[in-house]
């Protein structure tokens, strides 16, 4: 069941638009309104609330263009071919 | 000398000759074909550079002022490297395809390959780095003096007195100068991959990494208590500044602080735009496939540098007490907790990071100035034999140049800003070329006016705005500038433009500049048409992974005069030099067919003038190289002209357009309309003319006797075609193409002229022309079709004679099909006729078989005391059988028999004369012998000439006395039945036939009749009747039967004969014609 919705996942990421929708997403997570959540002077375990946001989101953005290169090279398609699909 | 400049100088010194051999080892593995460069981790580190000092010194300078938002700068390429996978992909694709050699070069090759947006790019590449080089000067030097312990910018030589100093940034900027000449300008061709710089760039990629880390371990870990005691104790210690850098600034009105989306967008934008980034992306990308890798590992990479920044920043105020001098942190903590170590593993960091930079910076900034400012002066003197040491020693020039000017920018500006706002002005300046770039890549319509007017806007306004702004700050331009705006006027203000005020420095300039320059684009985009240059480009670049799945590129430019693959091997040694030059134009040989003779084909010339202008390109950019060909063809006189489109612009990316399927959709519906060639021709001539806006086309054919004629003439001012016509100068191409069986076609008649005298068809105005032969695959040629242009040189592409022939050949299968079909009416016309010829003589010679059968005697005469009757049934309609009886008295009957040879007409005309004859002699009383001599004397010249013969029996037959004499010439004997006797009396008598000698004696003899008497006379058709067993019927047989039927009456008689005769032969039509007469006495 995990396995299976593990290769959907993988095969949704090769999606060019999955693409763009994390681009976006990336983008609207750095402007304002999103950051104004995080944007307030508190700590966590020690850690400021916006330091540990930043640092977490950037990670997490690492392991999911990882995880698209990975998607991307098992199945080793061109995704500038698939738009034209 | 103080210990610590020794020290700081030997750590230098040992860390440059490491340097060097990193990249000198990088380049011998490259010498030896295994790179080790080439795998996506030097790729990702080399991207890296982005860090630079900035970085290494900077971050932790504007955390410990501005606090955390210094991670936008990192955020925003991490977020970036989202788009990689398609838009550094499909640039760097580009890049490889056109040998493209900078960012300038691939900006000014997608719109038209413009000298002048090359030019523009350039100079705001120059003066936007020229900050960005001032800061790595700044840090690098300054970091020198804090590790070396001396408190100012020069270096004192006490030795040669006490005024004598040594500026070390000058020293530095030196020797980066020589650093990059070696890594970055060895060779000309930068279009190559620089293998050595882009080792060392990834080394020090990796000792900045380690440097920093070391740093931050050893301040969080050695010197605190880890991160979060560095937290606890500086919120204890200052719990305003903690709150205040820990987030985001959202109302301060200071200048310092930049809005997040600012920074964001803006390294976004770097991480792409920058020189030195596009350099090592996609110049030095050495496999497409390292950028999936780089795609997650460059992001770390920044991610792990800046993962102790804040600690650092944090633990720098704890120790220093205030943030003063947050800049250099990274050295300062160190040498103040006394760990000069760390404090020297911090300068290394420090000044590989600058290094870094410096190097790939000036070496892709060389690049640009040698080829958009320094060629394009170039390319107008004549090429001589020293131009590859010139331009080679003008890029050296061109990075010692870049160089200093920051040097010189860091010796004016100073210290007057923090080094993370000099960055900045360097990534808005790289900002600019944005809209231009992604409208390349995206937007077909997106044109040169517009990447122009949009970068020219945008930079003005970044030069207003933050450049000088950066100047009067400094004090070296009046600052009532700044406050008063130029000429007192308040809303030109430079901080303030149009009166937007309480907007910070780079919010503010990014903002007008951005809205100038991509509201200009995409106006002048909209509103100004696309040259052809440009068109041409387009579609490189937009269409760049459409190409490569296979679908062909149509030509659509031609040369106008023949230029021979030697002369563009002279023009490319010129500038890369003989060896390179021969060494790519074999390149271009091996992967292009060149046809028989090995000269380049027409078509094929094109390619080859886009070949050596790649090639140029690899040295001297994509717009010098344009302008070096066009300007050595317009000197051998030749030049690119638009091919005649003439399947219009519609050119979907089919095989065949749309317009050629129209056009052979309507000549298949005039082919198959009428079986009319004239009309076929006529109509499919018109055609041409109208689509192709041809103004004379003219098909000739081949005539049954192997002559040629005009058969189909159409177009302006038609004339008789005569030797005077202008059409017979073509004769020998004509008798060309029927030899070749190819079609023939001279795009420039003006050029052909010259081998050939065309001076009528030039003085008609005729400009090109084909002639195509009209042949089906594999035959011989029926005829030509010959098409001429008056307006259009240029006119028959491959493509358009392929149209052509492929009409031709449906042409000549009507052709080919109406001559079949006209050879299948004759034949039927004449198999027709024949047979209604056939019907005719039928009924001719039923007329005469009826005049015939009406010539022998309707019924027997009746005489008393005996019976008479007569028949003859002919094989053929007509035939040589006669017989007839004459009534001399009542008592005396005359009986005759003859037989003319052959059934032809002839055979019965002769029949006909014989009984003319013999009814001249029925009223003579003449004997039997005597009338058959006086028929031979008559009939022998006429027989003589038809060559026929009669034999003839003759009797006469008194009833009263019984007597029947006869005489016989050479016919069957007749035979007589006498009841009683089984045997039959034949009736013999000397004579010859009629017609074989003037005179004959023919005997008579008389034989007595009496009462039961049957005598039968025939003709041979009877006992010659055989059967199938090919048996004759014979006399015996005819003699037998007689006998058997003798009772009978005479008719009955002659009706039982032929019963038996068929019977015998199995048939009811006999082969010969029969008659029979029976004379039977009662």
């Amino acid at each position: 069941m995990i396995k299976r919705l593990f290769s959907r996942v993988m095969h949704r990421l090769q999606l060019r638009e999955s693409w763009i929708i994390f681009f976006v997403l990336g983008i609207i997570m750095m402007t304002f309104p999103f950051l104004r959540i995080f944007n307030k002077p508190v700590t966590l375990f020690g850690f400021p609330l916006m330091l540990l946001y930043l640092t977490i989101g950037w990670a997490f953005s690492i392991f999911v263009i990882y995880l698209f290169m990975r998607s991307f090279s098992s199945h080793n398609k061109n995704p500038d071919e698939k738009k034209d699909e | 000398m103080n210990t610590g400049i020794v020290y700081a100088t030997s750590i230098s010194a040992l860390y440059t000759a490491i340097i060097f051999l990193v990249a000198w080892y990088a380049h011998h593995r490259k010498e030896i074909g295994r790179s080790i460069v080439s795998n996506p981790i030097v790729y990702s580190l080399s991207i890296a550079v982005y860090c630079t000092s900035w970085t290494f010194y900077g971050s932790v300078g504007k955390a410990s002022t501005t606090g955390i938002d210094f991670l936008m700068i990192y955020l925003g390429p991490s977020l970036a490297a989202f788009s990689w996978l398609f838009l550094l992909r499909r640039i760097v694709k580009i890049s490889k395809e056109n040998n493209i050699t900078s960012i300038a070069d691939f900006i000014s090759l997608r719109y038209g390959k413009s000298l002048w947006l090359g030019a523009l790019v350039t100079i705001i590449a120059v003066l936007g780095i020229m900050p960005y080089i001032a800061l790595q000067i700044k840090a690098v030097s300054h970091s020198f003096f804090l590790v070396s312990g001396l408190p100012a910018d020069d270096i004192p030589l006490t030795r040669l007195g006490s005024g004598a100093k040594l500026p070390t940034g000058l020293i530095l900027a030196v020797i980066l100068s020589i650093f990059s000449i070696i890594f970055g300008a060895r060779k000309l061709v930068s279009s190559d991959r620089h293998e050595g710089l882009v080792a060392a760039v990834a080394f020090e990629s990796l000792i900045k990494l380690i440097s920093l880390l070391g740093v931050g371990i050893f301040v969080t870990y050695f010197l605190f208590d880890g991160v979060t005691d560095i937290f606890t104790r500086f919120k204890a210690f200052d719990p305003a500044a903690f709150d205040r850098l820990f987030t985001l600034d959202t109302s301060s009105r200071n200048s310092d602080s930049i809005p997040t989306f600012t920074m964001l967008f803006l390294s976004m934008g770097a991480i792409m735009l920058l020189p030195r980034q596009f350099h090592v992306m996609v110049i030095e990308n050495s496999d497409e496939k390292h950028i999936s890798t780089a795609m997650w590992l460059f992001p770390t990479y920044m991610f792990l540098i800046n993962l102790f920044v804040m600690p650092i920043a944090l633990g720098g105020i704890l120790t220093t007490g205030s943030n003063q001098g947050a800049d250099f942190f990274v050295i300062s903590i160190p040498l103040i907790t006394g760990n000069s170590a760390i404090a020297q593993l911090a300068f290394l960091g420090g000044v590989s990071a600058a290094a870094g930079m410096v190097m790939v910076e000036s070496v892709a900034i060389s690049t640009m100035l040698l080829n958009h400012i320094f060629m394009p002066i170039i390319v107008r003197c004549t090429p001589q034999v020293w131009f590859p040491l010139l331009l080679i020693n003008l890029k050296r020039f061109g990075i010692f140049l870049v160089i200093m000017m920051g040097y010189y920018y860091h010796r004016i500006v100073g210290d007057s800003y923090m080094l993370v706002n000099m960055g900045l002005i360097s990534f808005s300046a790289a900002a600019q070329f944005m809209p231009a770039m992604l409208g390349g890549l995206y937007w077909r319509r997106g044109n040169k006016a517009g990447a122009i007017g949009g970068i020219l806007l945008g930079f003005m306004i970044w030069f207003y705005t933050l450049l000088l702004p950066s100047f009067s700050k400094s004090g070296w331009l009046p600052t009532d500038l700044l406050t008063e705006g130029p000429f007192g006027i308040t809303l030109l203000r430079p901080t303030a433009l149009f009166g937007l005020s309480g907007m910070d420095l780079w919010s503010h300039s990014l903002f007008w500049s951005m809205l100038f320059n991509i509201s200009t684009y995409i106006t002048c985009s909209i509103m100004l048409k696309q040259t052809d240059k440009e068109r041409e480009q387009v579609s490189k670049y937009i269409a760049v992974f459409e190409r490569e799945r296979g679908y062909r590129q149509t030509e659509q430019k031609r040369l106008s005069k023949p230029v021979t693959k030697a002369q563009f091997v002279t023009l490319m040694a010129k500038f890369i030099g003989e060896a390179e030059a021969q060494n790519a134009i074999s390149l271009y040989g091996d992967s292009r067919e060149l046809n028989s003779n090995g000269a380049v084909s027409e078509f094929e010339l094109p390619n080859l003038k886009r070949h050596t202008e790649k090639t140029l390109a690899g040295s001297v950019g994509a717009a010098a190289a344009g302008a070096i060909v066009d300007s050595f063809l317009s000197d051998m006189g030749s030049r690119m002209e638009s091919v005649y489109d003439i399947y219009s612009t519609v050119r979907a990316s089919l095989d065949q357009s749309r317009e050629s399927l129209f056009v052979r959709l309507k000549a298949s519906e005039i082919i198959n309309r009428t079986l009319d060639l004239q009309i076929i021709m006529d109509d499919l001539l018109n055609l041409l003319l109208k689509e192709f806006k041809l103004d004379a086309a003219i098909i000739q054919l081949k005539n049954d006797n192997g002559t040629v004629s005009v058969t189909s003439y159409q177009g302006a001012n038609r004339r008789l075609i005569n030797e005077n016509h202008w059409y017979t100068e073509s004769t020998p191409y004509i008798d060309m193409v029927y030899h070749d069986k190819k079609a023939h076609f001279t795009n420039d008649a003006r050029l052909a002229s010259n081998t050939l005298s065309l001076e009528r068809t030039l003085a008609e105005g005729i400009i090109s022309f084909a002639h195509i032969p009209i042949s089906r695959e594999g035959e011989q040629a029926v005829g030509i079709l010959s098409v001429f242009s008056k307006s259009i040189a240029g006119l028959f592409t491959q493509e358009f004679i392929n149209l052509l022939s492929s009409l031709c050949g449906q042409l000549a299968q009507a052709i080919t099909i109406v001559h079949e079909m006209h050879a299948k009416d004759r034949e039927r016309d004449q198999k027709e006729r024949a047979l209604l010829q056939h019907a005719r003589v039928l009924r001719d010679m039923e007329i005469a078989q009826q005049i015939q059968i009406s010539l022998l005697p309707d019924s027997a005469p009746e005489i008393f005391g005996c019976e008479l009757a007569g028949r003859c049934i002919s094989a053929a309609h007509v035939g040589g059988d006669y017989y007839d009886f004459f009534l001399r008295n009542e008592n005396t009957v005359d009986l005759m028999i003859a037989d003319v040879s052959g059934h032809s007409v002839g055979a019965a005309l002769i029949m006909a004369e014989v009984r003319t004859l013999l009814r001249a002699q029925v009223n003579s009383a003449h004997s039997a012998s005597a009338i058959l001599n006086i028929l031979n004397g008559q009939l022998h010249d006429d027989l003589t000439r038809a060559e026929l013969f009669i034999s003839m029996f003759y009797a006469k037959y008194n009833s009263a006395s019984g007597k029947l004499s006869y005489s016989n010439a050479g016919h069957n004997h007749p035979i007589i039945h006498r009841s009683g006797t089984s045997a039959c009396i034949e009736l013999d008598t000397e004579g010859l036939i009629i017609g074989v000698k003037t005179s004959v004696i023919f005997e008579e003899r008389n034989i007595e009749l009496v009462s039961g008497d049957v005598l039968l006379l025939y003709t041979d058709g009877l006992t010659e009747a055989f059967n199938s067993e090919g048996e004759m019927f014979g006399i015996e047989n005819v003699c037998a039967h007689l006998g058997s039927v003798a009772h009978l009456s005479a008719r009955e008689i002659i009706d039982s004969i032929f019963d038996a005769a068929s019977a015998f032969t199995g048939s009811r039509t006999f082969q010969d014609d029969i008659s029979l007469v029976v004379l039977k006495i009662n």
